[in-house]
């Protein structure tokens, strides 16, 4: 896979029929598109699945359309430039510009980034309706798909994003499993060498969890995840979340 | 894609406007159709099919031939700004921003086109009746009313990834019974899943 691709190969192959479909939100769209025109892999089912989608349209009846509609539409297209025509081709850019990069809070520390990207994507309203939750889960997937490089991190303890923007590493994952109080969630960077680093951490496990990293992912190879009970030097125990880096 | 919608294409690109009234010859009924399903009123519908046709107009120099058909990219318009209606009385959309995803998106290759020529809305109806109601809903939720696969699970009071896994059950069905499938080794296995899971 493209390292810089948001979405891995698994992630694209599971969405496909979703995707397929139109049933995914605006941002993973966006990555499955760019996914399935950069990846080397030929997700070949995958490519399957998404045509067959394409057949429903032809399962209706065709309607034929009013006269009018056909003399409304030439007299449209008659007074309307082509953007080719108006406009210099310039190269799509597939992510807009958020409204808010949070990568952009730079030095703030971990605990106060953190808070800010939650307040300004708004999720201190998680849980509040299904709909509002499904509004923030695409803010939180469109920050993803901005990113530069991004990593889906998998494992019994959940699921989420690690990314990286500019100067900036970011932990997102949606509804971690609860621990106890003198518990937490310690987050790594793993070097080829085997190098360890702890880059965080995560206390609220309630709704989406949001952590500036201390440290960019360049360099490392893997990013994990391990309950503690104290702050320690390195992994006490096996990784309940994990993403190959580069891959 | 088929020859003709290429060189249709083409046309269009070179600012003929009579190919674009071409186009709308050979699939403004099926855009029609599907512009209908999704937003329910034959005037808004027209209105949608009207703008798709615009944007296949203004925005053809960006089509890829490449990537998918002239057919496909068509009713994907066609369905996102029915979609975008349906959905603007509760979020507001950029019509705009859906366009530019449609333009990316990967679609049907030449071996879908031959099976949407080949094959009648009988057979497509027949292929789409054999499927549980739980999936033919589960698609019909996604594509005709717009919802993600999040929204159709939340409806049909399943988790996110039971509603995901009945859209790839019953595009799987519509695969192998019309035969279209160019990933032929998949084929079987998923039927036999499919077969497993629905019985």
């Amino acid at each position: 896979m493209t390292p810089s691709l948001a979405l891995d190969c698994a992630a694209v192959d599971e969405l496909a029929p979703a995707y397929g479909l139109g049933a995914v939100d605006p941002a993973e769209e966006r990555s499955i598109s760019l996914h399935l025109q950069t990846c080397a892999e030929p997700h070949a089912d995958a490519r399957d699945l998404i045509d067959a989608a394409s057949l429903l349209a032809h399962t209706l009846e065709p309607v034929v359309p009013s006269a009018a509609l056909r003399d409304r539409l030439m007299a449209t297209v008659q007074s309307t430039a082509q953007d080719h025509r108006t406009t210099p081709r310039r190269a799509y850019v597939p992510a807009p510009e958020p409204q808010r990069r949070w990568w952009s809070m730079g030095a703030l520390p971990s605990a106060v980034a953190a808070a800010a990207l939650a307040a300004a994507i708004g999720l201190g309203a998680w849980g509040a309706s299904a709909q509002a939750q499904l509004a923030e889960r695409e803010e939180v997937l469109r920050a993803v798909a901005s990113a530069d490089v991004a990593y889906r991190v998998s494992g019994d303890a959940g699921d989420g994003w690690v990314l990286q923007s500019g100067s900036q590493a970011m932990f997102i994952a949606d509804e971690l499993d609860e621990l106890p109080t003198d518990r937490h969630y310690a987050l790594w960077l793993i070097q080829a060498d085997g190098t360890t680093t702890r880059t965080g951490a995560v206390t609220e496990t309630d709704g989406v969890a949001v952590v500036a990293l201390e440290d960019l992912l360049t360099g490392s190879v893997r990013f994990t995840v391990t309950i503690e009970e104290h702050v320690v030097e390195a992994p006490s125990g096996e990784p309940v979340l994990t993403a190959q880096l580069g891959a | 894609m088929r020859v003709d919608d290429a060189r249709l294409a083409d046309r269009i690109r070179s600012g003929e406007t009579q190919a674009l009234g071409e186009l709308y010859d050979r699939y403004g009924a099926t855009a029609l159709a599907t512009a209908l399903r999704v937003v329910g009123s034959r005037e808004e519908a027209e209105d949608v099919v009207h703008d798709a046709f615009v944007t296949m107009w203004r925005k053809m120099d960006r089509f890829d031939a490449q990537r998918g058909s002239l057919r496909a990219w068509l009713m994907t318009v066609v369905r996102n700004r029915g979609i975008d209606r349906v959905r603007a009385r509760r979020s507001t959309v950029d019509v705009e921003e859906a366009d530019e995803r449609s333009l990316l998106r990967t679609g049907p290759n030449p071996t879908w086109d031959a099976v949407v020529t080949r094959t009648s809305i009988s057979d497509l109806r027949a292929a789409l009746a054999t499927l549980p109601d739980e999936q033919r809903r589960s698609v019909e939720l996604a594509y005709f009313e717009g919802y993600t696969y999040r929204e159709v699970a939340t409806l049909t009071g399943v988790p996110a990834g039971t509603a995901n896994g009945r859209m790839r059950l019953a595009l799987a069905k519509l695969r192998d019974a019309l035969g279209g499938s160019s990933a032929a080794s998949h084929v079987g296995q998923d039927a036999t899943l499919s077969k497993k899971v629905t019985s």
